[in-house]
């Protein structure tokens, strides 16, 4: 297993566990920032089981994944929360 | 289908009108930039903002029209992904399907991407209302190799599935029969009920029957409820204290819990995915086409790592080159008929009513001047909203935040925040509202306080004006300068409001790139229009208005000699010495920024009053009527030669810079007198900076519910406005360029 965020461009791999912080999200300006960062990307698609392509991995900056028929841009830091296993 | 209102929607309008008329109420909900508004535009000849990436749709707008002799009303809503919100203008979408409770659903699904699509569908069929799916974009879909079995799919929802390609109008009289169908016969499609697993099902039972038992039952949608409930939902338990109700939520999720050992939410999402997944086994055939997509080829070199940035600020260079080039023979154009023919019958006929001597003034020298300085530049404002309407047509806006999101985190934010910025481009009050689509609200303050400093379409003209007269070799580079000027300011601002108001890490960024697609050329032509007309709107209303209050200032006390003794000129004489020391401390140059307050186009038309009066050099032989009304003939048609043969001179100085300046002294005279290349490159930079309009004003003002967000962007951009002039304009004379 390996973060997301260190797959290379082109290669594919499925997805194993998502660890980003879960949580309640508040849209209150004044309180934290919201926190449910799993419940929103399982939302777009990105769940545990899914095969994804990188399609760009620029080695800094945001990546590009493909995930069924859908091309999703993430920021880096969430990349290295989700654990994948390469394919062959 | 015949007329139109847009309107937002209020709860009680609703009811009164249906009462009266029985019109059908249809909800649209999808993902994001599946084609609702697109489907809404076509069957009801809206002209819905639309655009090819996630978030166009912040607001629910309404339209009414009818079909088959029934009135409809049918209510766009911003894309969602799923039902629990993330985003403000998610929460209005999903407020709207639970509290107003629409008559028919309208899902519209982006059929080139249905496992996804359907996990919305899915939830959308647990609120029970009658519900139509529209398979959207099937051409694209098609064109993949992809097929799709509605009738089976037909029948494992319960309800109508519809293929459509709004774009082209395919398959939308299908859709409206449909819903008129299930609108008269709404029991017979109702969405089935699918099964979520033994321990789910059981658990929401018990609920439901509790849910039954109480007045909530009316207000909120029974399965649905019993779900959120379940799922500990922070918005819904918010709303009704499930305790307070006597619902006893643990006792139903005991054995789940104990079952599955895992959180409810969880458990729930895995079920309702599991029947997107099925669904979607069961109807979808793919034959596999094996080639890279157009789109990937694209974005191999649009996202490079090293190009990215680099084609971004080309492209930007090259839009505002054509921007002025295309426009700038028109301006001149219609700058040349308000000075000339259309002021002389203006005279003319003011003359035959025999009115007095100072309304001919008024209207010549307050109302033509003022407004006409401004209308004089609306083929360049029309010519960038063509290219801000291209750009988000294309599917790049989606790109150029990936391309900064970099750029972007230095000053903690993440790429989706340039997509308001880039708006504001055409206008920075859509932009403050295009911030609803950000997850973390202290991103989106301190994306709405940076909007002001991306340069809209009401800064224009005055850029025009000094660099026409300046730098009429360049034009297209100085103006991409200023653009240029706005982002990086952005960013430097942004780092120092990270350092004070806004500490914190850079929240995740996670953003869908649509496939690019190429605009029609009537949507371009609607959608320009559309950005563009309120230009039109303003100068024919508040920029009228003030206008003809400037000419009063300008000649009271009445009968005052000089204008520099009139009111304004007063007003204009205090201000000046504080601008003195950026280059430009005029009265007139003060006048026409407090002026510019209300909305900056009018600096120039304010200039264009106090200049006027001028005595002209040359008399002018009266022209007859005829003899005008072919020089304005001839002079437009000269201009399109002029614009179409710029398009193609891409770079390079424009062919007609020659033969302009003898006709029209005017505005481009005196400031050529009154100011140095470098004054006024500084005056246009504090121009580009000094403030929000009071619309931008407004609308910060009514997203955030305190005058606070408005207060700080109005001090620090004033601050930054002198000090950037004062940088300008003495580091330019220090290193002995243009003073
Ligand atoms: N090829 C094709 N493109 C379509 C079709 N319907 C819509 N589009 C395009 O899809 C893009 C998105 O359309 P919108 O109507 O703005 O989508 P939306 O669902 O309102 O999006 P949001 O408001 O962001 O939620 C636009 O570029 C449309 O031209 C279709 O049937 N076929
Ligand atoms: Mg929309």
């Amino acid at each position: 297993m390996l973060p997301l965020g260190l797959l290379v461009s082109g290669e594919q791999a499925e997805i194993m566990e998502i660890k980003g912080c879960k949580g309640a999200h508040s849209l209150d300006l004044e309180k934290e920032r919201p926190g449910d960062e799993q419940g929103r990307i399982e939302d777009m698609g990105i769940r545990v089981g899914k095969s994804v392509q990188m399609l760009n991995n620029g080695g800094r900056g945001p990546l590009l994944l493909k995930v069924d028929e859908s091309r999703i841009a993430m920021g880096r830091g969430m990349a290295m929360k989700i654990m994948v296993r390469r394919k062959g | 289908m015949s007329t139109m209102t847009e309107e937002r929607l209020q709860g009680s309008s609703r009811a009164a009108l249906r009462a009266e008329k029985k019109a059908i109420t249809v909800g649209v909900a999808g993902n994001p930039n599946s084609g609702k508004s697109t489907i809404i535009n076509a069957i009801a000849g809206t002209r819905l903002h639309v655009g090819n990436w996630p978030g166009v749709t912040v607001e629910k707008k309404s339209a009414i029209f009818e079909y088959g002799g029934r009135k409809i009303r049918i209510v766009d809503l911003p894309g969602t992904y799923s039902l629990s919100p993330y985003t403000q203008e998610e929460i209005i979408a999903r407020d709207y399907l639970i509290h107003e409770k629409p008559d028919v659903i309208l899902n519209v699904v982006d059929a080139t991407n249905l496992e996804r699509n359907l996990y919305l569908t899915v939830q959308v069929m647990e609120l029970g209302i009658p519900t139509v799916v529209a398979l959207n974009i099937y051409d694209e879909a098609e064109k993949r190799g992809h097929t799709i079995n509605r009738r089976v799919m037909e029948d494992m929802l319960g309800v109508k599935v519809i293929p459509t390609v709004a774009t082209k109008k395919i398959g939308l009289d299908d859709l409206l029969k449909s819903l008129l169908e299930v609108a008269e016969n709404p029991s017979a499609h109702c969405p089935k009920h699918l099964n979520y697993g033994d321990d789910i099902e059981s658990a929401a039972k018990m609920l439901e029957t509790q849910i039954g038992l109480t007045p909530l039952a009316e207000k909120y949608p029974p399965r649905w409820l019993a779900f959120k409930l379940m799922e500990g939902d922070s918005q819904v338990s918010g709303e009704i204290k499930p305790d307070d109700s006597g619902l006893s939520v643990s006792k139903a999720v005991g054995h789940l819990k104990t079952a599955h050992d895992s959180d409810i939410e969880s458990i729930m999402a895995d079920a309702r995915y599991a029947q997107a997944f099925g669904l979607t086994r069961e109807v979808l055939q793919k034959t596999e086409s094996g080639n890279i997509e157009l789109t990937e080829r694209i974005d191999r070199i649009v996202l490079n790592r090293v190009l990215g940035i680099p084609i971004f600020l080309a492209a930007m260079w090259f839009v505002f080159k054509l921007t002025f080039d295309v426009s700038k023979p028109f301006a001149d154009w219609m700058s040349a008929m308000t000075a000339g023919p259309f002021k002389g019958w203006a005279e003319a006929i003011l003359g035959l009513i025999r009115a007095p001597g100072w309304t001919v003034s008024l209207v010549t020298d307050g109302v033509m001047a003022g407004v006409g300085s401004v209308l004089v530049f609306v083929p360049v404002i029309f010519a960038m909203m063509f290219f801000i309407t291209f750009l988000e047509g294309s599917g790049y806006m989606a790109r150029a935040a990936f391309v900064m999101d970099r750029a972007m985190h230095t000053i903690g934010l993440h790429g989706k925040s340039f997509i308001p910025m880039l708006l504001g481009f055409g206008c920075n009050v859509p932009a403050i509202y295009a911030t609803r689509t950000l997850e973390n609200p202290k991103d989106k303050a301190l994306t709405a306080l940076l909007v002001p400093l991306m340069s809209c379409g009401a800064r224009l003209p005055v850029y025009v004006v000094f660099i026409g007269a300046f730098f009429s070799a360049h034009a297209g580079t100085v103006l991409w300068s200023l653009y240029v000027m706005g982002i990086v300011l952005a960013i430097i601002v942004g780092i120092c409001f990270k350092k004070t108001l806004f500490k914190g890490e850079a929240p995740m960024f996670i953003m869908e790139l649509p496939p690019y697609r190429r605009p029609s050329f009537k949507s371009l032509m609607i959608h320009t229009w559309e950005k563009g007309k309120h230009f039109l709107i303003k100068a024919g209303t508040y920029i009228l208005a003030v206008s003809i209050l400037i000419w009063f200032l300008l000649n009271l006390p009445w009968g005052v000699e000089n204008k520099k003794d009139s009111y304004l000129g007063k007003v204009g004489q205090i201000i000046a010495p504080v601008l003195e020391p950026i280059g430009f401390g005029n009265w007139e140059a003060a006048s026409s920024l407090i002026s510019g307050v209300i909305a900056k186009e009018i600096v120039v038309g304010t200039m264009g009053e106090i200049y006027v009066a001028k005595p002209e050099d040359e008399k002018k032989n009266p022209s007859t009527f005829s003899e005008d009304l072919k020089e304005v003939g001839t002079s437009f048609v000269h201009a399109a030669e002029d614009s179409a043969a710029n398009v193609f001179s891409t770079v390079g100085i424009s062919s007609l810079s020659s033969k302009e300046d003898e006709k029209r002294a005017g505005l481009k005279a005196v400031i050529q007198k009154t100011y140095t290349p470098l004054s006024a490159y500084a005056f246009v930079a504090f121009v580009l900076l000094y403030m929000p309009c009071v619309v931008v004003a407004i609308a910060m003002r009514q997203e955030f519910g305190t005058w606070k967000w408005f207060g700080i962007a109005f001090v620090y951009q004033m601050t930054l406005a002198w000090g950037v002039a004062f940088l300008i304009y003495h580091g330019g004379k220090l290193l002995g360029i243009g003073g």
